[in-house]
């Protein structure tokens, strides 16, 4: 049962979406104002640390918030028609088929939410062949790693170049799709996950974020949008 | 706030959280940091987390350190609960393992933001665990209490972090600490991701909360008497001599 | 509580309900996608119904002197039973201060669950010697570690601190005389006294958990104490009323080694 969202999630998104129409409302010179002094960091560099890929943040604004939105609603999009095909399809059962009901229920919940943030500028929906493995427990499973494991990385990596007005929508999501990839690394795992700490549900320490572009390769090698 | 020592004060190390948010925008406060001797740039060798850019940890504001330092007191807290949980011996299978994991987690957090924070760093509580980490039950309800919190504390900061380089740190810890939770839970038959959105919670909510547990020891109690002195009583112990 | 969290709470008492409340601000906060997926284990029987024997688990050990002991400040008053159960013969009350007036502490020598309940053994101060009985975890402080261990020869007239495995200190040691003879067995360091009026203990005195089986109405009880003397000259020897006494540059440096606390075997 996906969950009603509440009251501050509400407000949360409205805020969302009137700082993403700010910018259609301003003049140029306005918005910049506005952004140096509402506060904040504004930091036009980029941030640089050992180990990662360098997250160029661009300059924060409302079109690009919106941007990123939109970017991290094509991947809710990906992420729920799969869950919905996968349990329409009839090939899970037990516990991987619950995983999938209930993070079905919650990826058309965070669609519905970045919609309805984004209004009029949500991108639609794109066609989705998800290439047999909905069909296949083994094989959905292998996918749902890969897609709540990408689903994290993609949104560490976008997160700094949100406005902070925005990060809380970001922040409310990340950390369920985070729940969602080490419940079915469990699933896949348990008890003993080979003795190896990458099939854990917590492999590491840290998880780190994948820039834009990199979320993108990975998602194109799966051939799972068409057009 | 009952607990004396785990108050907004312990970790709002200079008064940041308390002063109005915006009034320290865009002020870098370079000369206290180099009083404090906070500067660090660049990385900090191995799998250290929280490695800056000179920029970056120039940019590093009040506020920040008192979010650092509050994320750096419940990782102290978690680390020493998973780790006293390793030496008493009350968890096996896979609840061992993911206590071994996780406490291996927890002291690399803890690691990280002390290497961040550097003299700024509070200091180490020290835990009364109240036989939490001797019985596996009861083991499993503080784990996931504690994971829970976590991920509630961090989301609730993460707006609040000036520097995008701490931001981007903190996120990283953030997801690490969903996945612990969604790990005990599953091992307890609840609910891995029980809402579509996690619920942030405020710094003084989660301080409330954890000052519950009374988990961390006062540190100004009265001081425990092993000893005694009888200087002046005039009397001998009573010993059969 | 949330249906989860019921099944593990482990019993009555403010560590449950402040476990219990934390999980509720935490679960409340996210909770609300119903019920716990799996069956939660029962809430165990009745401690009474169930036959004590054939429901004991395996204890942990939580000393094993001259490695790693483990003791804890008596943090309320509390009864020590011959059992880990409710309904067990109390075998003595434990309080929370000594007779010298320091805060009470024993030794942890096992730890074990039952019922939902943790017990721990713990090493008695009374009579008859090498007492031990079981106590209520969250009647106890938390465990402090130690990793010496003091071994008392009373033929040989000899001390030792052993740490870890080595032998740190060595003294040769008075011991009780015929009539009062040292108890022998296992004992612990309770206290550290010091600042006497009269020399006869020397500058410090060590209380120990263990008491004369004869001199039972001394005062306070008869407890053994370790301390020094204004009386070298007759040591080694059988000279006490059953207290263990060093010379006092040897229980000064006996005072840098070993901490209260730490578990005395007297042979």
């Amino acid at each position: 049962m996906s969950d009603v969202i509440s009251v501050e999630l509400l407000d949360s998104r409205t805020a969302v979406s009137e700082a993403l129409d700010e910018s259609r409302a301003s003049t140029r010179a306005d918005f910049f104002r506005k952004a140096i002094v509402g506060g904040g960091a504004f930091a036009a560099g980029g941030v640089l640390i050992a180990g990662l890929p360098s997250i160029a943040l661009g300059q924060k604004s409302a079109s690009q918030d919106q941007e990123i939105l939109n970017f991290a609603l094509l991947l809710e999009y990906l992420e729920s028609e799969f869950y919905v095909e996968a349990v329409d399809r009839g090939a899970l059962s037990g516990e991987t088929l619950e995983f999938a009901r209930v993070v079905r229920d919650h990826e058309l919940a965070h669609v519905e939410f970045l919609r309805s943030a984004l209004g009029n500028n949500a991108r639609s929906k794109p066609q989705f062949d998800f290439k047999g493995t909905t069909s296949d427990a083994g094989m959905f499973r292998a996918t749902s790693v890969v897609l709540e494991d990408t689903g994290v990385q993609a949104y560490l990596g976008q997160a700094p170049r949100l406005r902070r007005q925005t990060l809380p929508a970001a922040v409310s999501i990340v950390s369920v799709e985070a729940r969602h990839a080490s419940w079915i690394r469990r699933i896949v795992g348990k008890p003993d996950y080979d003795g190896r700490a990458a099939n854990y549900p917590a492999p590491a320490v840290l998880d780190s974020p994948l820039t834009r572009s990199q979320v993108e390769s990975r998602v194109q090698s799966t051939g799972f949008i068409q057009g | 706030m009952t607990n004396e020592t785990l108050t907004l004060e312990a970790v709002d190390v200079d008064g940041a959280i308390r002063e109005t948010a915006e009034a320290v925008a865009g002020d870098t406060r370079a000369g206290f940091l180099a009083k404090a001797g906070l500067l660090s740039g660049g990385a900090f060798g191995g799998s250290t987390l929280l490695a800056f850019t000179a920029e970056a940890a120039q940019a590093q504001s009040r506020s920040d350190v008192a979010i650092l330092n509050f994320a750096l007191t419940l990782e102290y807290l978690e680390a020493a609960f998973y780790t006293e949980a390793e030496e008493m011996g009350a968890l096996d299978g896979e609840l061992a393992l993911f206590n071994q994991v996780v406490a291996a987690h927890e002291r690399a957090h803890v690691r990280g933001l002390r290497s961040a924070l550097g003299s700024a760093a509070v200091k180490r509580p020290r835990f009364d665990f109240r036989g939490t980490t001797e019985s596996a039950s009861a083991f499993t309800s503080t784990a996931i209490a504690l994971e829970d919190t976590g991920v509630q504390a961090y989301s609730g900061q993460a707006p609040r972090i000036k520097s995008d380089a701490v931001l981007v740190s903190a996120g990283r810890i953030l997801t690490v600490e969903a996945r612990h939770a969604a790990w005990i839970r599953d091992i307890a038959g609840q609910d891995p991701a029980p809402r579509a959105f996690d619920r942030p919670l405020t710094m003084r909510q989660v301080l409330a909360a954890v000052a519950e547990t009374r988990f961390i020891r006062p540190a100004r109690r009265r001081r425990r008497r092993q000893g005694g002195s009888n200087t002046g009583s005039g009397t001998s112990p009573r010993f059969t001599g | 509580m949330t249906p989860g969290a019921h099944a593990f709470a482990t019993g009555r008492g403010g560590v449950i309900a402040a476990l219990a409340a934390l999980a509720l601000i935490a679960a409340a906060a996210l909770a609300g996608a119903g019920p716990a997926r799996a069956q939660q284990p029962a809430v165990p029987p009745q401690e009474a119904a169930a036959p004590p024997e054939a429901a004991a688990p395996q204890p942990f050990v939580l000393s094993r002197p001259g490695k790693l002991s483990r003791w804890a400040f008596v943090r309320r008053r509390t009864a020590a039973r011959s059992r880990p159960s409710a309904s067990a013969r109390r075998v003595t009350s434990l309080t929370t201060r000594t007779p010298e007036g320091t805060d009470n502490l024993v030794l942890a020598l096992e730890r074990v669950e039952v019922g939902g309940r943790l017990w721990v053994r713990v090493r008695l101060p009374i009579l008859p010697n090498n007492s031990t009985g079981w106590v209520r975890r969250k009647d106890l402080g938390v465990y402090q570690s130690v990793s010496t261990r003091l071994v008392i020869d009373t033929k040989r007239f000899t001390a030792r601190l052993v740490r870890r495995g080595r032998t740190v200190f060595r003294a040769r040691v008075g011991v009780g005389e015929g009539r009062w003879p040292t108890p022998k067995g296992e004992f612990f360091v309770r206290n550290r006294l010091s600042g006497f009026r009269d020399p006869i203990y020397g500058p410090l005195a060590f209380g120990t958990s263990a008491r004369s089986a004869v001199l039972t109405d001394w005062p306070a009880g008869g407890f053994v104490g370790i301390h020094g003397t204004n009386q070298p000259g007759i040591l080694p020897g059988r000279v006490s009323h059953g207290c263990i006494r060093l010379r006092n540059q040897d229980i000064r440096r006996l005072d840098r080694r070993m901490p209260v606390g730490t578990p005395i075997t007297i042979r």
